[in-house]
């Protein structure tokens, strides 16, 4: 899947074509449901939230800019702010400490798991590896639990300046692991 | 705190990490400093590499049926020309007034806006009332006015926009709203359907200032209308309109 043709589905999607966001849902139901379940842990939320969100994206498609990012970008950032809204609405953080209760999901299709890029998956996931875990665990804290830095430092008990620094540099080193990367991952 | 200093809280504003006080301080830096504009967008690109690292799921395939109803029920109301939100025709201020009168009349909302905005300062914000005043003086701003019908008697706003779609709501006498409800803006052009703003919740004098960004089309529309919604928002209206444009 290339940007531009995501540029064009979105740019379709604002001119009201139906069939234009059924192929972006198509395309990204796996990645964002993904997301969406690891932020939520609830089946029901977090389908409730996926639909949320694309309908966001048939009201606010011509919000896109393509001068301002890539549409994979816009579209996670707006999936992953939904679910977050929806993690403080329910209160849930403590669902922290219970990743090893979560909801099993189901198998997903040859063709989902192509979309889901699975490369690129790879790639960050390698990439994450590479963090010391001093770095890589506020970044986790924050994009899939929705904390803030001195919810984190408290979290870790570790001084505020001290998981600014390190949040900082792990996504500094991150952003380096993934340099030259950026158009085979479509952000 | 000066530029290089905003410039090192912006990876964390990727991740949506900082606290409060301070992701307020950034996003006024923000809105004047297009270099850290670009440096966000550049970190959310990385942020959301993100979202590729949790195991993938499949939803539902009534979550795919759920969603094309909605549009399929949102693409027949636009076409029936039956919205959830019905207005009166709206008298087209700036065109009725030629281009003299819509001088005159940029004049006007201007000096009643900046009127408004001297008394806000004077009971309730400093920065709010700056803030609204500037953007109000920013070259083809506009000032819309919205008044309360019925369900919010007395209630009055007003909207600054620019070309852009900054907006910045100043809002007056609002009824207090119940627990887990908000105040919600709604951008309409012509007959279709309602495009939402942010939510937002007076304090307990019934004053409330909104920031928002315009949907683009929205930006020469002219009308606008709030209700009262969950706090987290709504994708279509579900109350009666408290206050409109007129």
């Amino acid at each position: 899947m290339q940007p531009e043709d995501d540029v064009k589905l979105l740019k379709a999607i604002a001119a009201r074509d139906e069939a234009a966001l059924a192929q972006l849902y198509d395309r990204y139901r796996v990645i964002l449901f993904g997301l969406l379940m690891r932020i939520l842990n609830n089946r029901e939320e977090a389908e409730d939230v996926l639909q949320e969100v694309f309908l966001q994206v048939w009201r606010k498609a011509e919000d896109f800019d393509e001068n301002r990012g890539r549409p994979f970008t816009w579209l996670v950032t707006l999936g992953r702010s939904r679910g977050i809204d929806r993690l403080r609405t329910l209160a849930a953080r403590d669902r922290v400490a219970e990743a090893g209760a979560r909801e099993a999901v189901e198998e997903i299709s040859d063709a989902a798991t192509d979309a889901f890029k699975s490369e690129q998956r790879g790639l960050v996931s390698k990439a994450l590896a590479q963090l010391p875990d001093e770095q890589k665990r506020p970044l986790m804290l924050a994009y899939f639990d929705g904390l803030t830095q001195s919810e984190i430092a408290t979290h870790l008990g570790a001084p505020l300046g001290t998981v600014k620094t390190r949040m900082r540099t792990g996504l500094m080193n991150l952003r380096e692991q993934l340099a030259g990367k950026g158009e085979s991952f479509g952000f | 705190m000066v530029h290089d200093d905003y410039k090192e809280m912006i990876p964390a504003r990727a991740l949506s990490a900082l606290d409060a006080a301070e992701e307020q301080a950034l996003n006024e830096h923000l809105e004047n400093c297009a270099e850290c504009r670009k440096d966000l967008e550049d970190w959310q690109a990385t942020a959301a590499a993100l979202s590729l690292t949790p195991d993938p799921a499949e939803p539902s395939p009534q979550v795919r049926e759920r969603i094309l109803s909605e549009v399929r029920k949102d693409l027949s109301s636009s076409k029936s020309e039956v919205i959830p939100l019905k207005f009166t025709p709206k008298r087209n201020i700036w065109s009725s007034f030629g281009s003299l009168g819509a001088i005159a009349a940029v004049v006007l909302f201007a000096a009643l806006a900046i009127g408004l905005a001297v008394l806000w300062r004077q009971n309730q914000g400093l920065k709010a009332a700056d803030e609204f005043v500037k953007l109000v003086n920013t070259p083809g701003a506009r000032v819309s006015e919205l008044k309360g019908i019925e369900l919010a008697q007395g209630a009055t706003a007003k909207l600054a926009y620019d070309g852009t779609g900054r907006a910045i709501l100043m809002a007056s006498k609002l009824p207090s709203v119940p627990q887990g409800k908000a105040y919600q803006l709604w951008f309409i052009v012509g007959n279709k359907p309602p495009m939402p703003g942010k939510t937002f919740v007076p304090d307990s004098a019934g004053n409330a200032v909104l920031k928002d960004e315009m949907p683009r089309e929205a930006i020469d529309a002219n009308v606008f209308a709030i209700t009262v919604e969950p706090e987290r928002g709504s994708t279509i209206p579900t109350s009666p309109i408290y206050l409109r444009s007129f």
